[in-house]
């Protein structure tokens, strides 16, 4: 134990990817079902709101020097005329 | 050289101008979807007769996206002449219109991942760090649908991640790292902060992580 | 002489490239952030000032910030549009080649529509029929979904329509591909889909909704501006936010 500890000072902190995992799952505002306890396998029950990726993606946006891209839609296709109109009785 | 002055005064300005935009074109639509651009792509798809004066051009090319768009043309490989374009404008507080995209949130666990795992990350570590987040390289995800071709193939592709075979693995076995656009494009200490914050912790509690954090930014 | 860009305007543009197009209000208060951001001289009353700075630099890129009314909300939008045809901006990668013959026959029907629109059951049957590669019914769905998403048509009870970000950036192929079939409204002289139609045969001038709203406001009797003939659609109502702007 005492060695382990010495050990944390000197490299700092273990980084668990487990427990990330668990922090993330708050971040992105987890619902947890009410009433049922958390699988064996440290699994954490409930479902993930619709945002939840975005929201993530919206607060990392900071860490990320992306350079937006230009979307258009003339001159993504070649220019033709419609087809003579067919009318039909 | 001589020769060059020489090919230079085969075009006139107002074709070098329209070649100049027509190399911003063709880099700005090859990344609408992030993909790295080669230098002998440019060459044979765009530069074609003009490619005696690569350079002039490609000059002009990099100034006009600093000077008009505020992005900077890098060359990420300069063996293979790879560029990207990357932001030079502080990322900040923007006025928040458009929704974050799902994908960099994802991008951004599995590069956190790696970067806190010390700059590699077994595959498998990264699989079960996401079947936590309800993302199943094995299923169909509503946003990300075929997850496993998105990071292993497009994020790869983009030069995000690198996935490579460990050797010497039987059964094989493949590992995480960041790729070459992800060194140029995120912020290390901007990441660490925010793994930190999530975790309610000091940044400076992961010594390593946040002396390596601290390196980069410096270099850059 | 041009004024030259500062970061302000590049962070304008960078918005608009994420953005592809904003409201008018959304674009004030987006003027105001950038140049607050960069401690740049702001005057709330020159945006188009401010753009135009910026359009001067794009010009020579074949691109342009435009401004353009809604046929739906008679709301100013602005857009940022590509204006170049050549082989390198056909090299966008947006959509497969079967997805833009979709777009291109959904435009064919909406603009050859009496009503400015395209039911999904006549678009699904053009799918049916693309050259380039068919496409199925599930996957036509999901193309159009993703059109409206990427904000290039409107869907409203399976009618789709020309979004004013596809008219802002397609309005002069249009009026040269189409030529005949492309009416203009007779109050604002843009094209003009979802509109009401004067009923006179000698005369059928075309009128967007807002356009008659804004018209018609507190005429007792609405009479067609061209021909005095009596209107008979039913005027709409101007939408609050509408007349505040
Ligand atoms: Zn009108
Ligand atoms: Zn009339």
């Amino acid at each position: 134990g005492k060695e382990k500890a010495s050990q944390l000072h000197a490299e700092g902190s273990a980084f668990d990817p487990s427990a990330f995992a668990e922090h993330l799952l708050s971040f992105m505002g987890l619902n947890r079902l009410e009433e049922e306890d958390d699988d064996q396998d440290g699994h954490l029950n409930g479902f993930l709101p619709q945002d939840a990726w975005q929201k993530l993606a919206k607060r990392s946006e900071v860490c990320f020097k992306t350079a937006p891209s230009f979307h258009y839609m003339l001159g993504s296709f070649l220019a033709e005329p419609p087809p003579p109109r067919q009318r039909v009785e | 050289s001589s020769q060059v002055q020489r090919a230079r005064e085969n075009f006139s300005s107002v074709q070098i101008d329209r070649k100049v935009a027509e190399v911003v074109q063709f880099i700005l639509v090859k990344d609408q979807k992030k993909i790295p651009v080669r230098r002998a792509d440019i060459v044979k798809h765009v530069m074609k007769e003009y490619k005696v004066i690569y350079s002039e051009v490609m000059n002009r090319v990099r100034r006009t996206f600093e000077q008009v768009f505020g992005l900077k043309l890098e060359e990420i490989d300069t063996k293979n002449h790879i560029y990207i374009l990357i932001n030079k404008l502080e990322a900040g507080e923007t006025v928040s219109m458009c929704p974050g995209n799902p994908k960099s949130g994802l991008l951004f666990v599995i590069l956190s991942i790696i970067f806190m795992k010390g700059g590699v990350a077994k595959e498998n570590l990264v699989w079960n760090t996401l079947k936590k987040l309800r993302v199943d390289s094995g299923e169909k995800h509503d946003e990300f649908s075929d997850v496993k071709k998105l990071v292993t193939d497009e994020f790869v592709r983009q030069k995000y991640l690198e996935y490579v075979k460990i050797p010497h693995t039987e059964p094989v076995e493949f590992e995480f790292r960041w790729g070459l656009r992800a060194d140029i494009e995120l912020s290390k200490l901007k990441l660490l902060e925010f793994v930190a914050e999530l975790h309610d912790q000091d940044p400076q509690s992961w010594t390593q992580q946040f002396r390596e954090a601290s390196a980069s930014e410096s270099r850059t | 002489m041009s004024r030259p860009m500062g970061d302000s305007h590049r962070r304008f543009l960078q918005s608009m490239m994420s953005n592809g197009i904003i409201g008018a209000s959304q674009a004030k208060a987006l003027h105001k952030h950038c140049c607050e951001t960069h401690g740049a001289h702001y005057a709330h009353d020159r945006l188009d000032e401010f753009i135009d700075v910026i359009n001067t630099q794009l010009q020579p890129m074949f691109m342009n910030i435009r401004k353009g009314m809604s046929e739906e909300d008679g709301l100013q939008y602005y857009a940022l549009v590509n204006m170049a045809e050549t082989d390198v901006t056909r090299m966008a990668s947006d959509y497969a080649d079967n997805e833009l013959e979709l777009f291109r026959k959904t435009m064919d029907l909406i603009v050859d529509s009496e009503s400015g629109s395209a039911s999904s059951t006549d678009i699904l049957n053009c799918a049916d029929s693309l050259q380039t590669k068919k496409l199925k019914k599930k996957e036509t769905e999901h193309v159009l979904n993703k059109f409206v998403q990427d904000k290039w048509l409107n869907e409203k009870h399976g009618e789709y329509t020309l979004s004013v970000r596809c008219i802002i950036e397609m309005e002069q192929y249009m009026r040269v591909i189409y030529q005949d079939l492309i009416k203009v409204c007779h109050v604002c002289h843009n094209i003009a889909l979802q509109c009401q139609i004067c009923e006179n045969p000698r005369c059928g001038i075309k009128m967007h909704l807002p356009c008659v709203a804004r018209y018609f406001k507190g005429r007792s009797e609405p009479h067609c501006p061209a021909c005095n003939d009596f209107w008979p659609h039913e005027i709409p109502e101007i939408l609050r936010s509408q007349s505040q702007g």
